[in-house]
């Protein structure tokens, strides 16, 4: 079920909704904790019921090796703990290597061995990335003595919970727990709720409106990649690269503006990434829950930057690569993790030199660097990448055929052309129109984070609500979300 | 500044309203417009047509094409043309690739006594190889043989609701865009759903008569020409591939035309007669002369009538 289908927005939230506050009103607390979790897993089998015993075996087991981290925290030795820990975290890595991973090693393993092992071909399991990370950042924080203790019903809502269950934003139990817990959540909020309809508005029109028509060229574009001239090469990227902001920020909002309606306030994911002015800036920005997720169980126990500067750029390059692969199994992911870990050392040493650069400059240096990586991101393989970037850099220039006349003298260069400047879009005029207005609403506008600062029960903001939530009567697409695939 | 309550209840009250009002509107165009289920208008609105104006059961020719097909091919003259050709249907779609082509020949199981594809085209339908999205022939067929459930039925009627700014713009250009037979987005069908086009004079558009299209031809258009002429044959439906007329001026001034119109017809030609269909070259055989074109490749309605002829007399010789 997607957020952005008429079955969710009609029938699934409203039911839900009213069942769980209503069961509230009634002081069944746990019964309206267990109808959310309820809800929650069949929003999950909507898409696939076989999947349903995995996430339920990932929770038990989790919530098991939790409890008992828990509670050997005083009595038992050190390694009985530390052991107990590796189990749990090798489980969810196993888990997760299984099924996302399988087929691209034996892929690799019969590459490199000129073996003939047979693939596995398993379907990704929904969420999969997102629920495992977040119950390994509950291992290891029960780990170290800093978790409470739960039990089994509320950890399952923290796990569960639908709005942030598919692609996150990745939760941590510590920001989660006590909001379930709290007896004013369990009261139907009228501020939060309008607010939540703002924002999920919103990221449905984000999703449908902006995303969905950026799709549409991304796709043509790298579905012909060995085609592209110049102009329809850059069309193209740029397109994916807004295609993918709006799409992924579109679903973030959405998932923030329903937790909303149950009273709870899931993290900020994205901050105008693109108006970042150095990579670093960059993922302080994009995908922050991920980021932060890294920075806390993978960048800091490496050994963050406290072993020395050398190390510091390994541990920031190998953050970056497991980053990269976080998202994929592919080649393509890798490289696009290295590009970025690379990019975080050099920036770093930049630093560290003391130089200063102008701040457009470093914005559009950091824009095009992100837009050029995104390439490999949305590539089938690097061949397609390659092709892309070929006509980025390398392609023909086909220059409209107006400006013939002051500027026919380039027609001569090996690289000018004129003629009709896209043969690959359809609707060509609009795309560029489309990637113009992408760069006003990523640069030039409020982002929905500082726009839910903003919020007043006024008539601007109902109208603009209801402008939104018009996104409703374009649904026809029925697209899904890019980061369900991760 | 309002209460929160009370902005809840106004903002539900007009989402509320909007949405039944959207159901209603929905209902209205379904009634009144072609329902936009193939995401091609004129697709669109030959399904519409089929569903009211056509016996299916009749049916025993079909043509196919881009607007090559829809305006250079009129089944009403092909009827009178061809004793052979009973009862025409001109399921031409405009701007369709040959892929797509293939795609809507789904649809003719739902013609029982077929027995003749017709397949107008000339090189530039075959420079690209796009499908058609979001099109669902077992819905459209369901549709076609008044087979649909109740539930299909119901998603029928307000399926509009799901791009109902798409209904209203479509409803707005409706009659300055699609009924106006001077226009090549007309759709305004004879009795057979062609468009014969009365484009003459000060309205023909000069930059798609004095320039040819490019080159490009595309190989998957080439295999989706080869999959529907051998379906054909399994179907023991007789594929008739028409390479329509060309500009003369255009041929002779622009070098790269000639070659890539010879080799069009050289692939298509082998390709069909390799699968037992038949091959006409009407450029070749017409010679027509700039009266009869209303651009460099779409016949007027005079133009459309003579190569309409010469299908017939063929059909009638080779059938």
């Amino acid at each position: 079920m997607l957020f952005n289908s008429y079955e969710f927005i009609f029938l699934f939230l409203p039911f839900t909704f009213f069942t769980y506050f209503y069961l509230n009103k009634k002081r069944l607390t746990e019964a309206s904790k267990g109808f959310l979790v309820f809800a929650s897993l069949f929003f999950y089998s909507w898409w696939n019921i076989a999947y349903l015993p995995l996430i339920l075996v990932s929770m038990l087991f989790n919530y098991t090796i939790g409890r008992q981290l828990t509670g050997k925290e005083k009595n038992d030795k050190q390694g009985t703990r530390k052991s107990l820990l590796t189990i749990g975290v090798l489980f969810n890595l196993g888990l997760l290597g299984y099924f996302k991973y399988a087929d691209f090693f034996l892929i690799n393993l019969n590459s490199l061995l000129h073996t003939d092992l047979d693939l596995l071909y398993l379907a990704l399991p929904l969420a999969i990335s997102f629920y495992t990370f977040q119950q390994i950042a509950y291992l290891v924080d029960s780990y170290r003595n800093e978790t409470k203790e739960y039990d089994f019903l509320n950890y399952a809502v923290f796990v569960t919970f639908f709005p942030q269950l598919i692609a996150g934003p990745i939760v941590h139990h510590a920001e989660m727990m006590p909001q379930f817990a709290k007896a004013r959540n369990k009261i139907v909020n009228y501020h939060n709720i309008a607010l939540g309809m703002f924002i999920f508005s919103m990221g449905l029109f984000k999703k449908v409106a902006i995303a969905d028509s950026f799709a549409i060229w991304a796709t043509q574009g790298f579905d012909v990649a060995d085609k592209l001239n110049m102009i329809e090469a850059w069309a193209t990227s740029l397109s994916y690269t807004f295609q993918l902001y709006f799409d992924f920020s579109g679903y973030t909002d959405m998932a923030i503006g329903i937790a909303l309606l149950f009273n709870i306030k899931l993290p900020i994911n994205f901050n105008s990434p693109y108006k970042a002015t150095s990579i670093q800036d960059f993922w302080r920005r994009w995908h922050i829950t991920l980021s932060r997720f890294l920075r806390d169980y993978l960048y800091i126990p490496l050994g963050g930057n406290r072993r020395g500067e050398g190390r510091t750029y390994l541990n920031l390059f190998a953050t970056f690569l497991l980053g990269g692969i976080w998202h994929g199994a592919g080649w393509t992911f890798v490289f696009w993790g290295a590009l970025h870990g690379l990019a975080m050392v050099i920036n770093r040493a930049w630093q560290k030199l003391g130089y200063r650069m102008h701040t457009l400059l470093a914005w559009f240096i950091t824009f095009n660097f992100v837009n050029i990586a995104w390439v490999f991101f949305r590539a089938k393989d690097f061949d397609d990448a390659h092709k892309v970037l070929h006509g980025m850099f390398l392609g023909p220039l086909v220059l409209p055929v107006f400006l013939t006349p002051k500027l026919g003298f380039l027609a001569g260069t090996p690289i000018v052309e004129f003629g009709q400047w896209s043969q690959i879009f359809y609707n060509e005029s609009l795309v560029l129109a489309w990637i113009f207005a992408g760069f006003i609403i990523v640069l030039g506008f409020k982002n929905s984070m500082e726009a839910r600062e903003k919020f007043q029960p006024n008539l601007y903001y109902l109208f603009l609500t209801v402008l939104f939530f018009l996104s409703i009567f374009i649904l026809y697409r029925k697209s899904e979300f890019i980061y369900f695939n991760f | 500044m309002l209460a929160y309550k009370i902005y809840i209840k106004i903002l539900f009250f007009i989402l509320i309203s909007l949405i039944i009002s959207a159901i209603f509107y929905a209902y209205y165009f379904t009634k009144n417009y072609p329902l936009p289920i193939t995401g091609r208008i004129s697709f669109d609105a030959k399904i519409t047509f089929i569903k009211e104006h056509i016996d299916r059961k009749k049916v025993d020719t079909i043509i196919v094409g881009s607007s090559i097909g829809l305006n250079n091919v009129q089944g009403t003259v092909l009827e009178n043309a061809s004793p052979k050709c009973q009862s025409v249907l001109n399921l031409s779609v405009y701007e369709a690739t040959p892929t797509q082509i293939e795609q809507v020949l789904e649809l003719t199981t739902v013609f029982p006594n077929l027995k003749r594809i017709i397949y107008s085209a000339q090189y530039s339908d075959f420079g690209y190889a796009g499908r058609l999205k979001d099109y669902d022939p077992a819905f459209i067929k369901a549709y076609l043989s008044d087979t649909l459930t109740l539930k299909k039925k119901i998603s029928f009627y307000f399926h509009s609701c799901q791009n109902i700014f798409f209904c209203i713009q479509r409803e707005w250009n409706w009659k300055d865009k699609y009924m106006q037979n001077n226009q090549f987005t007309y759709l305004g069908f004879d009795s057979t759903g062609s468009v014969p086009l009365h484009i003459y004079d000060k309205d023909i558009i000069m930059t798609r008569w004095e320039k040819p299209h490019f080159d490009k031809q595309s190989k998957q258009a080439f295999d989706a020409l080869d999959r529907m002429s051998r379906k054909a044959k399994k179907e023991n439906v007789d594929f008739i591939f028409v390479a329509q007329p060309y500009r003369g001026p255009l041929v002779k001034n622009f070098s790269h035309v000639q070659p890539v119109m010879q080799s069009f017809a050289d692939q298509a030609k082998r390709i069909v007669t390799k699968n037992g269909g038949m091959f006409l070259n009407l450029h070749d055989q017409l010679h027509l002369s700039d009266n009869y074109f209303a651009d460099r490749s779409h016949l007027n309605d005079q133009g459309s009538i003579i190569g309409t002829k010469a299908i017939g007399k063929f059909i009638d010789q080779t059938d």
